[in-house]
């Protein structure tokens, strides 16, 4: 499914009038669905180019968000010094543990991630000089650019959504690229890819850092709006949301990623009326995708518009 | 660090393991028999051990029967899910991933709905044996301990001898071997893999139960032991229900023992390190080669 210009232009006009005509709590939820759609990417890319189950985003989310709160508020840094330090930190990190853990495969790999998730969230909760453990950092100033305070969500919504396409940008590049096909190489058949001198193993560990920069950023932008973080946002739970994003959207799929982040950010939201009860209504709502739609809703739609074209006699 | 200070920590680090254990047997039976990671397994320990907790206080059974009901409800939940959802996708083919995602959605649905219906607090279930105590070279030992070993032992032992001297054992291992196989020799593939569903169940809410004196059962609980679980099953080499016997009781003492020498806060830090390691160094699991022929 390919967008034409006049789609995308439409597309492009509601995204810029969104903000301006819902309320600040619809708002609040979009700017989340922007930050949850660059974390997703990642895992999106992991996912669906690589086959790699992510179960450890919320460790380098975390991180992002950890070290702009830090670097804003312990030590009075501007804003990119914060966003650079965190980028940084979880790259590096991304590497080193990527090289020896990216060894696994399959539900293996699932259970090594799932487990870093454990570790640093449990390492989160501990090291409370630099991350105030339960009781957070709080105060972490709002951004600015140019002159113009990004403090109310409608305002920080487009900042958010750009650098949103600036990743998204960057991840259909990269998929697009060498590296791309070197990626389906790889993904379809492994020993094959390898016998044509492509190095499995640094190509997963770099697609992993890029997963973690892009964690990070979001994490980073996540500090800035909610102005406090603690070790609540960054659990196991937290890593499986993650996940949903590109499993409910559909992993290869960009348009599906944001369709995966406004399921995980705006329904427990819809849900939240009904009590404690959303949480089971959340649960089936996953259930029923997984089981109804194997390929996330892109795929289905996807599905279903080259199925309406052959209909139709346009060819698929 | 004294003698038996490391004696204390051995047993405790034992007893957990055994619940782990118990929790990854089923995990692993469940995986044997139809190659799906089953992420919602320590919900079964919830929901058995909540049941029990409610007979026991709503409705005052007897303990011995709440705590079967308890085990009969796990197992028949495993039952369900295994025919309301996984028969569905795997006629579908359903990828691993899928399957995956959608016991992390059940799991999600289940914590829910003891939070819904149960509410946020933690519940206790009577130590069995009383609240008696014994003392060995110094180390405090709690009878309950000594039950849960012994049924932990006596239900490892119960499953090996179910899966190679009965009928009904060896036609779930020939399902799970050569589905092909087995279906021309008779056997009935589909209902073999409800079974191990079910044995699955029963095994997870047996540990959910067992624990519970110890341990308050809450809705948060599963998530915590799924992962335990699923660590003393990939340590045992994840096909063998037995190897996560002793992959559970290597977790619990590595567990228990950092607690000595570290601090108790790196509990975690310290059992999830050891489980990469092992994953990458040990693909086998710690049995090796020899321990995945086994069942």
């Amino acid at each position: 499914m390919r967008w034409s210009w006049p789609s995308l232009a439409v597309a492009l006009v509601v995204w810029a009038i969104l903000p301006l005509v819902v309320s600040r709590g619809t708002a609040d939820l979009l700017v989340f669905t922007g930050i949850y759609s660059i974390a997703g990417l990642g895992i999106g890319l992991l996912l669906g180019h690589c086959g790699i189950v992510n179960l450890a985003q919320a460790t380098f989310y975390g991180i992002g968000a950890y070290a702009s709160a830090y670097c804003a508020v312990n030590l009075g840094l501007p804003a990119p010094v914060g966003f650079s330090v965190g980028a940084l930190v979880s790259m590096a990190l991304a590497y080193v543990i990527g090289r020896p853990v990216l060894r696994l495969t399959g539900y293996f790999l699932a259970l090594g991630t799932l487990a870093l998730s454990a570790i640093a969230s449990a390492l989160f909760f501990e090291w409370d000089w630099l991350t105030g453990g339960t009781l957070g950092i709080g105060g972490i100033p709002k951004l600015g650019l140019l002159g113009f305070a990004l403090d109310r969500p409608s305002r920080y919504y487009y900042f958010v959504w750009i650098v949103a396409f600036g990743c998204m940008i960057v991840a259909r590049n990269l998929v697009d690229s060498r590296t791309g096909l070197m990626l389906r190489a790889m993904r379809d058949s492994s020993t094959a890819a390898a016998s044509l001198t492509v190095d499995i193993q640094g190509l997963r560990t770099r697609i992993f850092v890029v997963c973690a920069l892009f964690g990070s950023i979001a994490g980073s932008l996540f500090a800035h709006h909610a102005s406090f973080v603690s070790t609540q946002s960054f659990t196991v739970e937290r890593s499986i949301t993650f996940l949903l994003i590109p499993v409910i959207g559909g992993a290869t799929s960009i348009p599906g990623i944001v369709v995966g982040a406004l399921f995980v950010t705006f329904l427990p939201e819809l849900l939240s009326k009904l009590g404690d009860f959303h949480q089971i209504l959340f649960g089936l709502a996953l259930v029923a995708v997984v089981v109804a739609l194997p390929n996330g809703v892109m795929g289905a739609v996807e599905s279903l518009w080259i199925r309406a074209t052959r209909r139709s006699g346009h060819g698929g | 660090m004294t003698f038996s200070l490391v004696l204390q920590a051995i047993f405790a680090g034992v007893t957990n393991g055994l619940v782990y254990a118990l929790v990854g047997m089923g995990l692993s039976t469940i995986f044997k028999g139809s190659r799906v990671i089953n992420a919602m397994q320590g919900e079964f320990s919830v929901i058995g051990a909540m049941t029990t907790v409610l007979l026991l206080s709503q409705m005052h059974w007897p303990y011995p029967l709440a705590i079967a009901a308890g085990a009969l409800v796990g197992a028949m939940l495993g039952g369900a899910i295994e025919l309301a959802f996984v028969r569905y996708m795997t006629r579908k083919n359903a990828s691993e991933d899928s399957f995956l995602l959608l016991t992390i959605g059940l799991a999600l649905t289940l914590s829910a709905s003891v939070l819904f219906f149960v509410g946020r607090d933690g519940h206790l279930l009577p130590p069995l044996g009383g609240d008696g105590v014994f003392i060995l070279f110094d180390a405090v030992i709690q009878v309950h301990a000594l039950w849960l070993i012994a049924i932990a032992i006596a239900a490892t032992i119960g499953l090996r001898l179910f899966f190679h001297r009965t009928t009904l054992g060896l036609s779930m291992m020939a399902a799970s071997i050569d589905a092909d196989g087995a279906a021309t020799t008779g056997i009935n593939v589909a209902r073999m893999r409800t079974y191990t569903f079910v044995l699955g169940g029963l095994l997870g809410a047996l540990g959910g139960i067992l624990v519970t004196p110890l341990v308050a059962v809450d809705y948060q609980l599963g998530l915590s032991l799924t992962l335990k679980g699923f660590a003393a099953a990939v340590l045992g080499g994840l096909t063998n229900p037995l190897g996560a016997a002793v992959g559970g009781i290597t977790l619990g003492l590595v567990e228990s023992l950092a607690i000595v020498g570290i601090s108790s806060s790196y509990k975690d830090v310290v059992a999830f390190s050891v489980l990469i390691v092992i994953m990458i160094l040990m693909p086998q699991g710690i049995l090796g080669r020899a321990g995945r022929r086994g069942g």
